[in-house]
Order: structure tokens, then sequence, then C-alpha cells
């Protein structure tokens, strides 16, 4: 959110040409690397203090990879993340458990994430354990019973096992434990997707009460845009390992400046029928390229029904487009910016991914 | 805008299509889960027996109708009969008082060994699958480099570089189970490491001590357990082979293996020789099995759930 003395942005999170790459390995004994898998490549990305940033795009693109390095439960191998100030890629061990407790995470899947051996209270608790919050066995235990309410649980299913419970309800569970150490940042990655419909209302209503009453900023990863137009703020877009636009969420869902990004909103229905049988569709013809041939220039232009000339030259830049505040996005249409690049990346040929080859 | 519950009154309750699970009996976990394994007769059978042969094992002097040298040779190779309801054997020496006297020393040797490998080669295990990369490469070619050696010839070696008795027979056993142990924890934990309650885990701070610990080695158990309760029949039949081969436990004091062993050469006259130290050693190791398959069911709370529910 924008501070209102000074209009600049309270910066929590950031990041700067952030980039994550999987060595990609032969089979057999020697392991050797043949390739380079770019899940996030040079992402720049700022979350505001006390907002919820919507990161949308496709499978495959690297928005769960880019919230896991923000919070470096996957090592970044290239730029930096800072978080609150603080350099998260040489955190040292106390500095980076300090983070765990600032940062939690809430994940997609609610029957995977719970230890199936452990009781919801144990599961709720191990932060507290952790970072050695609330001492004594009184304390906690309150503790837990609270968090379950504050997450609308029954305090008295405490001693339960995860598997007595539903999906929504599991999902609850996981949110009190991302919630125990007191966190400023949550990530919820895929947060509601293998939720039923109306659970899933259910969780997202609980996220935003919750951001609300404990000042939270949120990190909403997800491929449903209704859902993220529904809780955010503002959204990014992420194509390819690369955040293509970002801009407050009315602006980039009213007016989407990038081409990717309007396609992306043109495949949503509407719950209208006159209003979506007169629906224009942008289908994007051709598969996202592998992620370990990435395109010269700009990464969309394989699929992209604007192409034209610098686009596979020029790797474009987030520039401001559109007439909101703080809208940015990483098109030549809207003026040539960004870094000349060699064309013959060995692991990119030019024509990689082309559909029309 | 979506209506907000007031904070502090119990928001949102869930619909009552998803009803709550009542709160738990305050029951300790260790006693719940006797109760459950209670409930399974299998195992319940199983663990009341394995008590027994283990009491016998306790008080065997006590037991024993004979000691177990007395020889007198005017009843060599008796028949089962009321005095020698187990038979003699060629010294004329009472089986009966030799199977209870022996069931010491081969529960002995087997407990002790499978608790050596069992510990080590689960630590081994745990490290190499949590660690990977080369804590994994050095520690699993070490274990290959074991498993290589054929297990009694590895076992001999160790005896000769040791010397015999009891004490080296147990060392031994455990070193040759080691790599079975390391080998089945790191397949268990390879797959839990991946789980995402590992991941959820190390999101709230957790350190690797602590994951390990209280996730991987949990979740992992099931086969290692079942592995120890094979490991402990396997244990005794080594004990055997080793007592067979003048490695393990000395003649004449009494060991199944080694009455096994002994009653080999007149299986043709005296059947009731190897018989009752071979019953003894299969109800033993069938108990092991059974007990093993009861913990693996009862230490997972799925099934702990059905059990309680369900249960008879």
């Amino acid at each position: 959110m924008t501070s209102p003395s000074t209009g600049a942005p309270d910066v929590l999170v950031s990041a700067r040409g952030l980039e994550v790459h999987f060595p990609v390995r032969s089979g057999g004994a020697l392991r050797r690397t043949t390739g380079l898998l770019r899940a996030v490549d040079g992402v720049d990305l700022d979350v505001h203090r006390g907002e919820t940033l919507g990161l949308v795009g496709e499978s495959g693109c690297g928005k769960s990879t880019l919230g896991n390095a923000l919070l470096r439960l996957v090592p970044p191998t290239g730029g930096t993340v800072t978080f609150d100030g603080a350099d998260v890629t040489r955190m040292g061990r106390r500095e980076l458990r300090e983070l765990r407790r600032r940062a939690g995470m809430v994940f997609q899947d609610p029957f995977a994430s719970l230890d199936p051996r452990r009781t919801v209270a144990q599961t709720v608790a191990e932060p507290l354990e952790v970072h050695g919050l609330h001492p004594g066995r009184q304390a906690r235990a309150a503790r837990v019973r609270e968090l379950l309410q504050l997450v609308g649980l029954d305090p008295g299913v405490a001693a339960r096992y995860p598997h007595e419970f539903s999906g929504g309800q599991r999902q609850r569970v996981g949110i009190a434990r991302a919630l125990a150490g007191e966190p400023d940042f949550l990530v919820c990655d895929e947060a509601i997707a293998s939720l039923d419909v109306s659970v899933q209302a259910q969780v997202l209503n609980l996220l935003r009460r919750l951001q609300r009453q404990l000042g939270l900023t949120l990190l909403f990863i997800s491929h449903d845009l209704s859902a993220v137009r529904h809780v955010s703020d503002r959204i990014a877009v992420m194509y390819l390992g690369r955040v293509v636009e970002v801009g407050p969420a009315s602006a980039v869902a009213a007016e989407p400046q990038m081409p990717y990004t309007r396609a992306l909103l043109s495949a949503v229905p509407l719950p209208h029928p006159q209003l979506e049988r007169s629906r224009q569709r942008i289908v994007l013809r051709g598969d996202v390229p592998s992620p370990s041939r990435v395109p010269s220039g700009c990464r969309f232009r394989t699929r992209c029904p604007d192409v034209f000339a610098p686009c596979p030259d020029v790797d474009p830049a987030l520039q401001p487009v559109g007439s909101a505040p703080g809208h940015v996005a990483a098109c030549h249409l809207h003026g040539v910016v960004g870094t000349p690049v060699e064309r013959e990346r060995p692991d990119a040929p030019v024509d990689a991914g082309d559909p029309a080859a | 805008m979506t209506q907000l519950p007031t904070p502090g009154a119990t928001p949102a309750a869930p619909p009552p299509s998803e009803p709550l699970p009542t709160a738990a009996p305050p029951r300790p976990r260790w006693r719940e889960t006797l109760g459950l394994l209670a409930r399974n007769p299998t195992a319940a059978v199983s663990a009341v027996v394995l008590v027994l042969i283990v009491l016998m094992a306790v008080f065997d002097e006590t037991l024993a109708p004979d000691g177990p040298n007395d020889q007198d040779p005017s009843l060599q190779l008796q028949p089962p009969s009321w005095d020698h309801p187990f038979g003699t054997d060629e010294f004329g020496r009472d089986i009966l008082s030799r199977v209870v006297l022996g069931a010491a020393t081969s529960l002995r040797v087997g407990f002790l060994s499978v608790a050596f490998a069992l510990v080590v080669g689960t630590l081994i295990g745990l490290l190499a699958g949590f660690y990977g990369r080369w804590v994994d490469d050095t520690l699993m070619r070490l274990m290959d480099v074991l498993f290589a050696f054929p297990a009694v010839l590895l076992a001999i070696a160790i005896v000769a570089i040791r010397g015999a008795g009891p004490a080296n027979a147990i060392l031994a056993i455990g070193i040759v189970y080691v790599p079975i142990f390391a080998r089945v924890t790191r397949a268990s934990v390879l797959g839990v490491r991946e789980e995402v309650y590992v991941r959820a885990s190390r999101s709230v701070g957790a350190s690797d001590w602590r994951l390990i610990t209280r996730h991987v080695l949990p979740n992992a158990a099931p086969p290692i357990i079942v592995q120890t309760s094979i490991s402990l029949a396997f244990a005794v039949l080594a004990e055997a082979a080793l007592s067979f081969l003048g490695l393990g436990p000395r003649r004449p004091n009494p060991s199944w293996g080694l009455m096994l062993a002994d009653g080999r050469g007149f299986i043709d006259q005296a059947w009731w020789y190897t018989v009752f130290p071979g019953l003894a050693i299969v109800v033993t190791v069938l108990c092991f099995n059974l007990l093993g398959d009861g913990l693996r069911d009862v230490l997972d709370p799925r099934q702990r759930t059905l059990m309680a529910g369900g249960g008879r």
C-alpha cells in the first residue's frame, strides 16, 4: 500500500534480477549437466507492506518457484531478495530462522502439507516450539486454541489427526500453522486450488479477514484469475520465469497492456450468459516453450499475436504503461526498452518452440 | 465486498455437511497403542507368546527340569516320553531343558545384534537419504562394500579378527545386517523427504535435526519396523549358523542354533532332536513377524482411527 505522506510505496519484500536455475542432468552414474532449466529468470518484483499481491500465470511459469525463492525455501541462483531491508540470500542461520518466523507459507494441497502422524495441536505448535514462543505447556496449548479459533476451527479438535478433517478444514490448520509465529508476510501458494469451489470461497474470505485483522502482507499465487482479482490489491503476471506485467488489480484487469495478459484475461468465463456469448477470446497458438529453451529477446514472442521486428533482439524491461500509476509491463508495443541480446544463445535457438515451425 | 465475521466470535462455522471430529479422549498415546494392539488378535497372541518366551529365557534355571549338561549315558537318543517330553540327545541330555536354557542365548544374540544393526543402519540410512549428494554416495558405497561379502563369510572374518564367543557373534551378525537397515531406511526416507509436510515444517523454521526426528523418521518407520521383525528372525537363524561353524556360543552350553546343528547328524534316528529346537525357532520367528505387522498397522494414525472406530 502506498503510504499517504510520501506517495512512495513501503516495500516489505523485494526481488531484483532474481534467478532460480535448475541444472538438467543426464541420467547415469556421471550425472553430467546437460542444460539449465530457467524456472525463474530475472524477476523484479516488489511486495508492498500490507497489500495482497496476486501472482498469476499458467502452469509451469515459475510462480511457485518464485514464491519459494522469496523465502529461500528454494535457493536462488542469482539476483537478490530483500525482506524488510535485509538481504535474504545472504542470511546466516539465525537470521534465516527469524525470517521463517516472520514469513509463512500456505501450501496448495492440504492433504499433503500436514504430517499424517502428528496431531493438529502438534502441527500448529511446531513454529512455537521452533522459535521458543509462548513457553510452557499451558501457554502453548492456549495459543494453539487461540490460533484454531482464529481460523474458524473448534479448539476441541486439537488432539485429532489430519486425516479426520475435510480439505477446507485441513487448509485452515495449515493457515493456523503459518500464522503461529505472528508473521508479517504470508505466501499462499495455490492455497485454494485443490479445494472444492464452495470451500474455496470460505478459505478466500478467511484469508482476507486474517489479512485485515492481522495486518498481513500477502503474496497470493494462483492460476485462478477471478480468485486473484477478488482478493488482490495489485496483480503481477508471470510468463516463462519472468514477471511481464504488474499493476493495480483494477488496472491490470480492466486494461491489460501486454498481449499475454490480454490473452489470459480473455480466457476467464463471464457469469452473464449474454456477455459470455459475446466474449472475445484471444486464443494463443502453440505451447509454452520449455524453460530450458527460452526464446531470445521477448520470451513471449513465439506465441504473441502482435510480434514485430525488435521482439527477438531486445529483452524487454518493465516500463510504465497505461493510465494507472504503478502499472508496468515488459512489452515493446509501448516503446522498445530493454537489453539487446545475442540471437545465437547456445541454449535458446531463435526458433525454439516456434509454433509455425 | 464480502461479509467479514466479527473478530472474537468463533467465525465462519463450517457447514453441517462437514462434521468436526469430536474431541479425543485424553488417554496417553502409548496406552492407546497398547489397547489397539490388543484388539488385533494375531499381534496380541504373538506378543503374549513372545513375553512367555522372554520370561522363559529369564527364569530358565528355575524352569528347566534338568541341568543343561546333565548327561545320562543310559538314556541316549530317547524319544519323547513323560520323563523327557522332548526326548534326549546323543549324550542323554534332556532336550526340553536345553531348549529352555538355550532361549536366553538365542534371544540375547538375536536382540542385541538386531538392536546394533537397527541403530547404526537406520542412522546411516537417515543421513544418506535426507542429505543426498556426497553423503549418500559415500555412505551407500560403504554399505555396498559390506553387502558385497557373503553374510556368513563376513561374519567369519569378523569373528576371526576378534575371536570367537557370543559377544563377537552379536557384533558380526549386527554388522552383517547394518546395510540392510541402511538401505530400507534410505529408500523410505527418499520418499518422505519430498513430502510437502517436510517442506512446510522447514518453512516455519524447523532445523534439519527436527525435520529428521519429528517428521522423516516417524513417517519412514513402517518398513523399518517390519525389517526389524524379519531381522530378529534371521538373526536367530544366523546365530544358529555361526554356532554350527563353531563361531558363536560354545558347546556344551545350549543354544537353539547349536542344537539344530548337532541334531542334524541324527535326523534319521531321532527327529525330536532337531524338531523341538527348530519349533522353538519357528515359533519365536513367527511371533516376531506377526507382531511387526501388527505394530506397523497400529502406528499408522489412519489405521488407528479405522481400528478404533470399527474395533471389535
